[in-house]
Order: C-alpha cells, then structure tokens, then sequence
C-alpha cells in the first residue's frame, strides 16, 4: 500500500514538474559536457566560448522564462 | 527563514516506522528513503576519510625526518594524489551530500526526495568508484602519482592506474551531477505550502547554489578525463604535446572545475553553520538576505577566478592583474558572511555546546585560511609561494577547519535528530578541543615551511626544514586520533547509550525539523506542514 508520501510524490502535476526540472538539469549538463570536448576538438577558442555563452543563455532564458510562465499563472 | 505553525512532535508515526521496507542489508541495498540514503553516504564518508587519514599520517610519517625512511618516492607521491582525490570526491563531497538527504526534506517539509530511486542509485555508484580508486594501488605501475589535479603530460603517460582514476571520477561525477538534479528538483518543487525562497533555511540555499555549481562544472571535469582517456588510448592529440595538443590547455579545463568545487565544498558548510549559530545565539540569523546573495556572488565568481591556480604558467600581464583582482573581489561577499555570522553572536544568549564549539572553530580558522587565500591571490607573492607548503597549509585551513568542522558541527547537532539520543557533551567537548589543537600544530607551521621555501609532494626535504615538519608530524598523529573520541561519540548515540533526545533539543531551533519527534520517523511529512 502506498504511504502518502508515495502519493504526493505521485501526483501528476508534481511528477511532471519534477520530470521537467530533471530534463532541463540534465540537458544543461550534457552541453557543457559535449560542449568542452567539442570546443577543445575544433581547437578554436570561440567555439568553446561560443559554447559558453549559448550554455548559459539558454539556462538563463529557461530559468526566466519558466519563472515568468509560473508568475502568469500566479 | 521559516516560521513553524504546527508541532508534528506529537504526532503519531510509529504505524510506518518500519512498514513498507524489507529489513537487513536489502533495506540499506534497495532504500529510496533519504533518510537512510543519508546514513550511507555519512557512513561512506566517515570510512573515506579514514582511509584518506591512513594515507595522510603515512605522508607525515615519512616527513618526520629528512631523508627516505618508510615508502618509495613513486609511492609517496601516489599517496598525496590519493589522499586529495579521496578526501574531496570520496569523504567532503558525499558528506555534504548525506546531510543534504537529511536535512533537505525535512527542513523544506517534503516527504522525500523527488527522484528516490536515482537517490538509491546516485549512491551505489560510490562504492565501486571507490574501489576502483584505492584499488589501482595493486595495478601494475602502481597508483597515479602526478597529483590530485591529474595534469598532463604525467596522466597522458601513466601507467593503467591512471585509467581506473580516470573511471573512478567519471563514476563519482556521474553521482553528483543525478544527485544534484534530484536537490534542484527537490527544492525547486517539493516545498511546504508557505515555504517561499526567502522562507528556506539556509542550509538548502546553500545546498541549491551547490547543485547548480555542480550541474555546470562536474561535466567540464568529466568532459577534461575523457579528452585525457582518448589521448591515451585513442590517438587524440588535446593535451599531448608530440601530437600538437596543448599540456596547459588542460590547467585552463581543469581549474574551470577546481576552482567552482573547492566552493562546492565550502558552502554546504557555511549552511550549517548559518543553522548553528543563530541556535546557540539565540537570536535570528543578521542579515539572511545578504546572505543569500553573498552565497550566489561567491557562486558566480567562483567561475573567473580559476586562473589564479595557475599563475605561474605564463599568462599576459592583463590576464595576470584580472585573475588577482577577481580573485580578491571575493572577499567581499566572503566578508558579508563572516560578518553576519558575528552580529548573530553580537549581543545574542550564546552557549558553547558541542555544535557552536565546531562552528565558532569554523569561522575563526576558515577565516585565516581566507586571509591566507588573498595573500596567494597576489600574483608575485604567488609566484614565489606556488607548489610550497605555504599553499599546502591554505586549503587545509580552508577545506578542514573549513568544511570538515562545519561537518563536525552539524553531525553534533543533528545527531539527537537522526538517532533520538542526545550525544556525549563531554566527548564532544574533548573532540573539539582535541581537533582544534592539532589541527593548527600540524597546519599552522606548515605557513612557515612554505615561506622558508619548502616545496609541496616531495617525499625528502633539506635539513632545515626538519623541526617543523617534526612538529606537523605529531599534531597529524594528534589529529587523527581525536577523530577516534567522535567515531565513540557516534556509535553511543547510535546504540542510544545517552540521554533520551527530545523533539527540541536545543531551544534557539526553528526549522521544520524540530517539530518531528526525534529519531524523525521513517516517513516524514506526509501531510505537508503549512508555513507561515
């Protein structure tokens, strides 16, 4: 039998939520992982700035965007 | 910081406390309780940091007289680079990790982790990284020798020890980087009802600036060994000079994750002491805003300073001035904190238990080891004090007195928490003092090996520098055997040989935590508290 824990870490909403937040983590730390080989591969070093900058936009876009999504909702 | 509207002390847990999970070695083997997650990974680091201490005291025992007495010189340099990848991947970081399973959600009112069975996993992957690190002493060629920073060309060259090293980090990156995820995570979406970001203690801040600090590094360093791996197997030319790569290029990669994780593995500890020291002030922490954002600013410089590792290595005057200024700016939100931490004691109803002992330690040590981090941040002093015992004496100053007496203090106040037993005063009393003492006779003459010109990883020195290595060497031996009073204050709490805790043992607490019964029971907040 499910304790409530288990059940309101079930819930739907909080699961997907928290799949979310996973996938975004995750993603981010597969750019800088591939990112540093890729740039250290090419040799040049605006790639491994340019992976840099697009890594940390991309985070700071979806960190405000969801923060601005979440505020809307609010 | 959070208010409590509702005390949980007596409610009625003893229906679950041992429901729903098989007993013996399977509960700790399959748990998805953070709870018992957290005892594995406090455990897994109080065993690692035994063996790093073995490997340190045969170091000092070798230093104790000039000349070659006990080990090989290959062997001696691949116990310094043992003893530093052990002691920061295997016992300060999966330490800082176990409070976080604890502490976290409870502190935030959440009944668990958010991904509980990549918690189980995130530290099964310990043990067998561990294995592999301690085991590549029996490989042919021995242990990796070139240091703790596996710089290149030494780990292009090595023999296959260094591929278990290199395993043994992916392994142990791999860990962080799930566990971090399921903290954001946790934090981000399992909060209690009321419990808004200003509302959090600042433990979990510290702890959610942590994960996002290793979210962004720890797969630069996976990504630097796998370059390294490929270069020693694979015909890749990036750090191998013969091929056209470039060695250095490696130092650049590397302290973009040193640098970052030496404060992956002080802010935990400023959390925990940012919970004790209000506590046993009595008075609410000065200044919480201010220390959120000192936290996020150290973060965030945390990421331009890494060149200040590698002065040495011939950068262009501009890089020089940039690296040191950078450098010194983060003495300033290191300042606010310092200063917060004071103005709570200022004036408060301050007692000296066990716990405050370790955090009052903490911020009288951590703080020379600061002001010995802004003396290295001067590039021509640096220049001079590179690789000497000067630098030796720095990061201990930091990362012992630093992380590991927050831990200390943190193990001592939770533990009435975690166990239900009030822990020894007296013994506690004696392991601070015990540690306090012998933590400066081994470290603080080590300020004046460096400045007299000693050089760090050599197994034999110059006849000059023999009484203070002397007097290092006893305060180690002293050091190590006062850890012996804690492991027999740990194991009297944990068979309840003590005073029954209550569920508030110490009446300056006002997180979530303290309004569980103590021990907490097996499931924690299934009705999620409401804060106000």
């Amino acid at each position: 039998m499910a304790t409530q824990a288990q059940q309101r870490n079930a819930d739907p909403r909080v699961r997907r939520a928290n799949v979310r937040t996973a996938v975004i983590l995750a993603t981010i730390a597969l750019v800088f992982f591939v990112g540093i080989i890729f740039a250290k591969y090419v040799g040049d070093a605006s790639t491994g700035m340019t992976v840099l900058g697009a890594a940390v936009l991309l985070f700071l876009v979806l960190a405000i965007g969801r923060n601005l999504i979440s505020g809307r909702r609010r | 910081m959070s208010t409590i509207p509702h005390d949980h002390a007596g409610d009625d847990h003893a229906h679950d406390d041992h429901a729903h999970h098989p007993s013996g070695i399977m509960r700790w083997i399959t748990t998805t309780n953070h709870k018992d997650i957290g005892t594995l990974y406090l455990l897994f680091s109080l065993t690692m940091f035994f063996v790093g201490g073995v490997m340190a005291l045969t170091i000092r025992t070798e230093l104790f007289h000039p000349g070659l007495q006990i080990v090989h010189p290959e062997f001696f340099n691949s116990l310094t680079t043992l003893h530093g990848l052990i002691m920061i991947f295997g016992a300060i970081m999966p330490a800082a990790v176990g409070f976080a399973n604890w502490q976290i959600p409870m502190m935030i009112g959440a009944p668990d982790m958010a991904f509980a069975r990549m918690n189980n996993w995130s530290f099964w992957l310990l043990p067998p990284a561990a294995i592999m690190l301690v085991g590549s002493f029996f490989v042919p060629g021995g242990a990796f020798a070139g240091g703790w920073t596996l710089y290149p060309p030494l780990s292009v060259q090595a023999p296959i020890g260094m591929d278990l090293t290199i395993f043994a980090v992916h392994i142990m990156g791999a860990s962080s980087i799930m566990g971090s995820i399921n903290i954001i995570t946790t934090i981000l979406n399992l909060r209690a009802p009321g419990m808004t970001m200003m509302k959090m203690p600042l433990f979990v801040w510290g702890w959610l600036i942590t994960a996002y600090l290793l979210i962004a590094v720890m797969p630069v360093l996976a990504g630097s060994v796998t370059m390294l791996l490929t270069d020693r197997h694979f015909g890749t030319s990036f750090f191998n000079a013969a091929g056209g790569g470039d060695p250095v290029l490696f130092q650049h990669v590397f302290w973009f994750f040193g640098h970052p994780e030496v404060y992956i593995m002080i802010l935990p500890a400023f959390g925990i002491v940012s919970e004790i020291i209000p506590t046993f002030s009595r008075k609410p922490l000065f200044g919480f805003a201010s220390m959120v954002y000192a936290m996020s600013s150290i973060a965030i410089l945390s990421f331009i300073v890494w060149a200040h590792h590698m002065f040495t290595v011939g950068m262009p005057a501009a890089g020089l001035l940039f690296f040191m200024y950078a450098t010194m700016l983060i003495a300033v939100p290191t300042g606010v904190k310092v200063f917060n931490w004071l103005a709570t004691m200022w004036r408060g109803s301050m007692s000296f238990e066990t716990p405050m002992l370790f955090a009052v330690g903490f911020l009288f040590l951590f703080t020379m080891g600061g002001f010995t981090g802004l003396v290295l941040a001067i590039t021509p002093v640096d220049i001079q004090l590179q690789d000497t015992y000067y630098v030796v004496a720095h990061f201990h100053y930091v990362l012992v007195a630093g992380s590991l007496f927050a831990f200390f203090g943190g193990a001592y106040y939770w533990l009435p928490k975690w166990t239900g037993t009030m822990y020894d005063e007296r013994l506690g009393k004696w392991h601070f003092w015990c540690a306090m003492i012998t933590f400066n006779v081994t470290f603080f003459p080590m300020h004046f090996l460096g400045l007299a010109g000693m050089p760090r990883r050599i197994p034999d020195y110059a006849t000059q520098f023999t009484d203070w290595n002397m007097v290092a060497t006893v305060g180690a031996f002293g050091f190590g055997l006062s850890q012996l009073i804690f492991v027999y204050a740990l194991i009297k709490c944990i068979r309840g040989d003590g005073a029954k805790a209550p569920a508030k043992p110490w009446e300056g607490a006002d997180t979530l935590e303290w309004t569980l019964p103590s021990p907490a029971p097996y499931h924690t907040f299934e009705t999620p508290p409401v804060v106000k």
